[in-house]
């Protein structure tokens, strides 16, 4: 059974991401974001999850512990809304207030064709937002996937380690390829 | 996956060990304490009393339904008028987060009185996961103080039972399906009842209007889902809007408060969609609000916003 814990940063759809990963079949827990890695290191697990959190939070200061879990990894990371823009500052970009702040139903275009994130997913699909902040820069070595109307970078990838980033919330039901997105998120842990 | 058996196994065995003494439960006749009831009753048998309150903020008829069912259910039970006690506590309160906080801690005052008569140490409550997700606390925001969850008070002399905290709302009718209860499929309603579908306060007049045009937008929308005219919301009612606009009734000026129809679609109540409903079928509804609610009412409107940004309620 793989093995990959929901690291909380207060979001209100925390727990969503730990039921969609239990829905299947991954051995998961919520765990604070105050957890020292070393903690994180013992259970063995084999991936990551960095929830969303209240608006602002990902500005500035180093969210917990997630700065420690991104530098010393060597497991897969997918970093959800306020976890993707702490990802992004972690290395380097920037994020900061949104001009346009999206919540509810947005369309996502992806930019790339292949990735394994995105296997299975269209090139045009639902996906619901909740944010007031955003990614502003891309950091260096990171390459962008997908973008709404008002936001161009929803979702990133790093280009040698298996680390992605997420404005949009693929844990949450009203999300077409949301499940989808776990499967490969969850395949990605197994390898 | 979520499996429901398994699940009914493990809660009774765990409860059978945890309350070793006599327990109340927060009784409403909705699915979470409706099942959560069942679980407790299965372990510790007429140890648990159920506790149902009317706060005179419920549903035209419920607390008669509420009542049959308990027996039906062969439940020990207490029932406790507390109108008057309600209708007091919330005079002159217009704050949603108050009007929840005075609603949440009144509901546990008159736990503790039964609790204080019977001899009782432990408060089952149907507690699921949106309800503590969206009360926050440590790190998460407060979005609305569930009444059960940031709503109690912060000294309590009862000790808190929580078998279903960690589901959600499909999870729970899974329960319920298993154990062949009729409420398995019923919509959800707030433990603060119509006191929050009245924006500002909820006066016993207002609370008449929204209890009327409740009713009138369930019995529309169920009976436009028996036709087949549209999809069964997750949740439907009315709002009540105080804001007064201007109408003619039979050549004469009528100047009458809004009602709002809300309806959602979801799953667990986390993310949800409006509903839409036919027009054919709003159409009904509005005449019928405004026809029998008169000239208290001469004001319709249908909220099409989706979870986020809006919530289910509107308060």
């Amino acid at each position: 059974m793989v093995r990959i814990y929901v690291i909380d940063n207060g979001g209100q759809w925390t727990h969503r991401e730990w039921r969609t990963l239990r829905d299947l079949d991954v051995d998961t827990r919520i765990v604070p974001n105050t957890t020292a890695f070393k903690e994180l290191q013992k259970e063995n697990i084999d991936g990551l999850v960095l929830s969303g959190g209240a608006p602002r939070i990902a500005l500035e200061g180093s969210l917990g512990n997630c700065g420690e879990y991104l530098e010393k990894a060597r497991f897969p990371i997918l970093g959800i809304c306020a976890g993707h823009q702490f990802m992004a500052r972690f290395y380097g970009g920037k994020a900061k207030p949104s001009k346009i702040p999206e919540f509810g139903k947005i369309e996502l275009t992806l930019l790339k064709k292949n990735d394994p994130l995105f296997e299975g997913v269209s090139k045009k699909s639902i996906v619901w937002e909740s944010h007031n902040d955003e990614v502003t820069v891309l950091p260096k070595g990171f390459e962008r996937l997908a973008e709404s109307e008002n936001c161009k970078i929803q979702a990133m990838r790093h280009k040698k380690k298996i680390m992605y980033g997420l404005q949009f919330h693929p844990e949450v039901e009203h999300t077409d390829y949301g499940e989808q997105i776990f499967k490969n998120f969850v395949k990605l842990c197994e390898k | 996956m979520f499996d429901a058996e398994r699940f009914i196994e493990k809660t009774v065995a765990k409860l059978k060990e945890d309350v070793t003494k006599k327990a109340l439960i927060a009784f409403s006749g909705g699915v979470d304490s409706t099942v959560s009831a069942v679980l407790v009753n299965r372990a510790i048998g007429n140890q648990l009393i159920a506790v149902n309150v009317d706060t005179g903020y419920m549903r035209k008829n419920e607390p008669e339904n509420v009542k049959k069912m308990m027996k039906e259910l062969g439940l020990n039970f207490r029932f406790v008028d507390a109108n008057k006690e309600f209708y007091h506590a919330l005079k002159g309160v217009e704050d949603p987060e108050k009007k929840r906080k005075i609603i949440g801690e009144k509901f546990i005052r008159i736990f503790e009185r039964v609790a204080e008569e019977e001899q009782i140490e432990y408060l089952v409550q149907g507690t699921i996961a949106p309800d503590w997700i969206e009360s926050g606390g440590g790190l998460r925001d407060t979005i609305k103080s569930h009444h059960n969850v940031g709503g109690l008070p912060k000294t309590m002399k009862l000790k808190l039972v929580e078998p279903l905290k960690d589901l959600y709302k499909d999870e729970v009718r899974k329960v319920a399906r298993i154990l062949h209860l009729k409420v398995s499929e019923r919509q959800p309603f707030p433990g603060p009842g119509l006191a929050i579908r009245i924006i500002g306060e909820a006066t016993p007049e207002r609370t008449e209007l929204v209890r009327e045009a409740c009713d009138i937008v369930e019995k529309e929308i169920e009976h436009a889902v028996e036709k087949g005219l549209m999809e069964k919301p997750w949740q439907y009612f009315a709002v009540l809007i105080p804001i007064k606009t201007v109408g003619v009734h039979g050549d004469k000026r009528a100047y009458g408060n809004t009602i709002a129809i809300r309806a959602v679609q979801s799953v667990d109540a986390m993310t949800c969609h409006y509903s839409t409903i036919p027009h054919e079928v709003l159409d009904t509804i509005s005449t019928k609000i405004t026809n029998t609610l008169k000239e208290k009412v001469n004001r319709i409107v249908y909220d099409v916003t989706n979870k986020p940004p809006g919530t289910v309620e509107w308060e």
